[in-house]
């Protein structure tokens, strides 16, 4: 049998203050994604009329027939995908070897290293020698461009330094004894015992790359080449900003309210779909930089 | 090998960023602007207005593109295919999306990777990169572009051009060139209520007063006109309109400094009395109920929804958004309202309208003066930008292939091919499937070429706008670079006071009796130094390169 606690008059009030101003919260933070979703199946009409507001009118999918007819938007959709998972590859290799580096306390130069990663923190080297570096080496339009200059975060970094600096030392040191090299202990032991924190980087660092525009805007000069944040952003910045100034025949003609709309919700959609499943890891992950009791 | 003391340490580090200074690309030699002997390669020998322009052999020249989503980029339109075939140049364009065009023009003018040729640059935009010697001073250059030349003369340009001139009397912007001032924006009103009340629409402020009035009785519980265009300055579009009545500048036209014709000085435009006026005008309205307080603050879409759901009947339109936002869900609502682009009523300064004749252009990069092909690009902009052959070319097509001209020069779409409208049966858009009356290159040009795509409500509405005696631009007040950035610490703090203040005025939420202490704190924000800058500047500019 289980003995249940009884909640004292105190608690359960709290409770439902903290309930009900909860799904306040919830209900604020759905409607937008609701509206836009409402507006992506309607008609043009009603969106300029008002009439959309969380249900959808005048239920249609032409729009998102139209959308999806655009090969630039495919071509975009599939370079994000692949910007995506090469970016989150090559940033998990990478902070994961620096951070279990920066881990060991024996390491000569520690101090340097650790102090070269937070002074790219707080420094910059600002917007266009960045872009000078970046072409001189000859990454413009490729997709070494958009990996490699943001490849380690170096808050990612240190959450990982402190999760590896909490594995007992007495561990790693009975699988050198047992003849493990450094690598071997890397691959069986430290990555093994490190699932949830790398289940949160690797989320953090795909919803960073899925959602980032600038450094393809940056550095990319065709279109085929540019992540479908960018086309979105086009879509929904770049027209309005001409019928507002008075601009060139040629410049004005706004983006209907209902493709920008139907270009949100199938840019969001992966990441929706993939956060449920792994946001379970979400909270242990970051907390485990934290000191140990 | 000795591990490195401090001092050697401070030693190589001093000698490695002496070595990288000293190392630094010293500035080329400027080439003398007359010489031009090394860099006609693929020229044309003698241009002439109206000739085709045809390089000798095969050019490519890079140009920056700004992007429109409507019309996606494609390297096979049309467009680029008879472009090369006419020309014999082949364009390399960087795509840019047209969201962050300028930032994206900033950051390669900065970095030294722009292209030849820059486009889709606002006249003022080029001041920007005047003083870093990246762009060139294209009125060097003029006699290389014989159409744009003849334009500036068969249109008297010569003022609207002096006022792009920088102080050391050179233009750095080639820009787009219109024959007329073109009026787009005005008043759109529901003419089935009007004819409902027996009114007649409304030539004068006054007149709409009046008319705005009847809307209120006959409609007590809404507010006749609801306004739009409240980004980025409240009330963009309603200010400037209105205030070419008054003989000063606003919203989106608004300039801290204005010509004053009757003192032959600048004033400051924040405190001319034509700019109370025009407030006390608004706030009558306002005060009356007439006139939504909300449409200085309100987005657009809130604007609209309130005009097409029949809440309001008056609100500030240009040509597309009566055809686009406006009518068709006002129609389908209700299918008996018929909304109307009135011209621009007029107001104390008579029957006259403002604007300026130039739009955005292009700027050339100094690189390009250094290019071995540098004349045949000038002529190839000269032609594309400037002739009347091309600059039809690039707004119409190809006559035969997307359009046919009859005896009497009238232009017609073909069959398949449609744009805004004009040929409902076409299943081709210009734009996108051929990439003419693209942004980047169809712009500016005669009335008739401009008009040629209007619908004929448009037309009408050109037609009595053009009964209206054109304003005089203002005279150029060029400063140096020291004044430029003494005039940009006061000029922001200066032109956000009037903002904030213009929307209290308007709102009633400040006295008009405040208006002696308003002008008050403009003078302790530096407006009689500010001024007195401009005035210095104009007639010093008038002293080196005459002028008015």
């Amino acid at each position: 049998m289980v003995t249940r606690v009884a909640r004292t008059r105190g608690e359960r009030i709290f409770q439902a203050v903290n309930a009900v101003l909860l799904t306040g919260v919830v209900l604020v933070t759905l409607y937008p994604f609701v509206t836009i979703l409402a507006r992506s199946l309607s008609s043009e009409a009603e969106i300029y009329a008002g009439r959309v507001n969380l249900i959808p009118r005048g239920l249609n999918l032409t729009t998102y027939k139209l959308v999806m007819s655009d090969s630039m938007f495919w071509t975009n959709y599939r370079n994000t995908v692949l910007y995506t998972v090469a970016a989150t590859l090559i940033s998990m290799v990478l902070t994961t070897c620096y951070a279990y580096v920066l881990s060991k306390k024996d390491l000569r130069g520690r101090g340097i290293l650790v102090g070269l990663a937070l002074f790219t923190m707080f420094f910059t080297g600002g917007l266009i020698p960045n872009y000078v570096l970046v072409t001189s080496l000859g990454l413009k339009n490729s997709i070494w461009a958009i990996v490699l200059p943001n490849a380690i975060n170096v808050f990612n970094l240190l959450v990982m330094k402190a999760f590896f600096e909490s594995l007992p030392v007495e561990l790693e040191e009975a699988a050198a004894i047992d003849g493990l090299g450094t690598y071997g202990i890397l691959w069986r032991i430290v990555l093994p015992l490190s699932k949830a924190v790398l289940a949160t980087m690797v989320l953090f660092y795909a919803v960073t790359f899925w959602n980032s525009w600038f450094a393809a805007f940056l550095y990319m000069d065709r279109g085929e080449l540019f992540p479908v944040t960018v086309y979105l952003r086009n879509l929904i910045a770049g027209a309005t900003t001409a019928s507002s100034t008075g601009s060139a025949l040629g410049d004005v003609g706004q983006v209907a309210a209902s493709i920008q709309a139907v270009t949100i919700v199938l840019t969001v959609l992966p990441i929706l779909v993939i956060y449920p499943f792994i946001q379970r890891y979400f909270v242990s992950g970051v907390m485990l930089g934290a000191v140990k009791g | 090998m000795p591990p490195l003391t401090r001092r050697r340490f401070a030693a190589l580090t001093a000698g490695a960023l002496l070595l990288a200074l000293t190392g630094c690309d010293s500035d080329s030699e400027s080439s003398d602007a007359t010489d031009l002997s090394g860099n006609r390669a693929g020229a044309m020998a003698d241009l002439q207005v109206g000739q085709q322009f045809t390089a000798t052999e095969p050019l490519t020249f890079p140009i920056l593109y700004s992007s429109h989503p409507n019309y996606p980029l494609k390297k096979d339109w049309l467009f680029f295919s008879e472009l090369g075939k006419r020309t014999g140049v082949t364009l390399q364009p960087t795509e840019v999306p047209m969201s962050d065009y300028e930032k994206k023009r900033g950051l390669l003018i900065g970095a030294g990777d722009a292209p030849f040729i820059i486009p889709k640059t606002y006249p003022g935009q080029e001041r920007a990169y005047v003083a870093s010697g990246t762009i060139l001073p294209v009125s060097d250059y003029l006699d290389l572009m014989p159409n744009l030349k003849d334009k500036i003369a068969k249109w008297k340009l010569g003022p609207d051009i002096d006022t792009l001139r920088q102080e050391d009397g050179k233009f750095y912007l080639l820009p787009g060139v219109h024959e007329e001032v073109w009026p787009d924006f005005s008043l759109a009103l529901r003419t089935d209520v009007l004819k409902e009340l027996n009114l007649a629409v409304p030539t004068t402020w006054d007149e709409l007063h009046t008319v705005l009035k009847a809307m209120k009785a006959a409609h007590p519980t809404s507010y006749p006109f609801s306004d739009r265009f409240a980004v980025p300055n409240p009330g963009g579009s309603l200010l400037n309109i209105l205030a070419q009545s008054y003989s000063t500048r606003g919203g989106w036209g608004y300039l801290n400094a204005s010509w004053d014709a009757a003192g032959k000085t600048f004033a400051f435009t924040g405190a001319m009395d034509g700019y109370k006026q025009m407030l006390e005008y608004l706030h009558t309205l306002v005060a009356e109920g007439l006139l939504d307080p909300e449409s200085f603050t309100q987005s657009d879409d809130a604007a609209t929804q309130k005009f097409v759901t029949g809440k309001s009947f008056v609100i500030s339109t240009n040509a597309q958004n009566i055809v686009r936002d406006y009518r068709p869900a006002l129609t389908k609502a209700n299918p008996k309202a018929t909304v109307v682009k009135i011209p621009v009523p007029d107001g104390p300064a008579g029957h006259v309208q403002g604007g300026t004749r130039l739009e955005n252009g292009l700027m050339v990069t100094k690189k390009a003066r250094e290019s071995k092909n540098f004349v045949a690009m000038m002529q190839f902009i000269d032609w594309l930008w400037y002739s009347d052959q091309g600059e039809e070319f690039a707004k119409w097509g190809v006559e035969g292939t997307t359009y046919t001209k009859d005896a009497a020069g009238k232009r017609t779409f073909t069959a398949d091919v449609d744009f805004v409208g004009l040929n409902p049966k076409g299943t081709k858009n210009l734009q996108v499937a051929y990439g003419f009356m693209n942004g980047v290159f169809a712009y500016g040009g005669t009335t008739e070429l401009l008009q040629s795509m209007f619908s004929a409500e448009e037309l009408v509405f050109q037609k009595e706008m053009a009964s209206k005696t054109i304003l005089p631009v203002d005279p150029p007040y060029p400063f140096s670079a020291e004044e430029r950035e003494q005039a940009s610490l006061w000029e922001t703090s200066l032109k956000d006071h009037v903002d904030a203040n213009t929307l209290q005025f308007i709102l009633g939420q400040r006295d008009f009796a405040q208006w002696p202490a308003y002008l008050d704190e403009l003078k302790t924000k530096n407006m009689t130094q500010y001024v007195d800058l401009v005035n210095k500047a104009h007639e010093r500019f008038v002293k080196d390169h005459g002028g008015q």
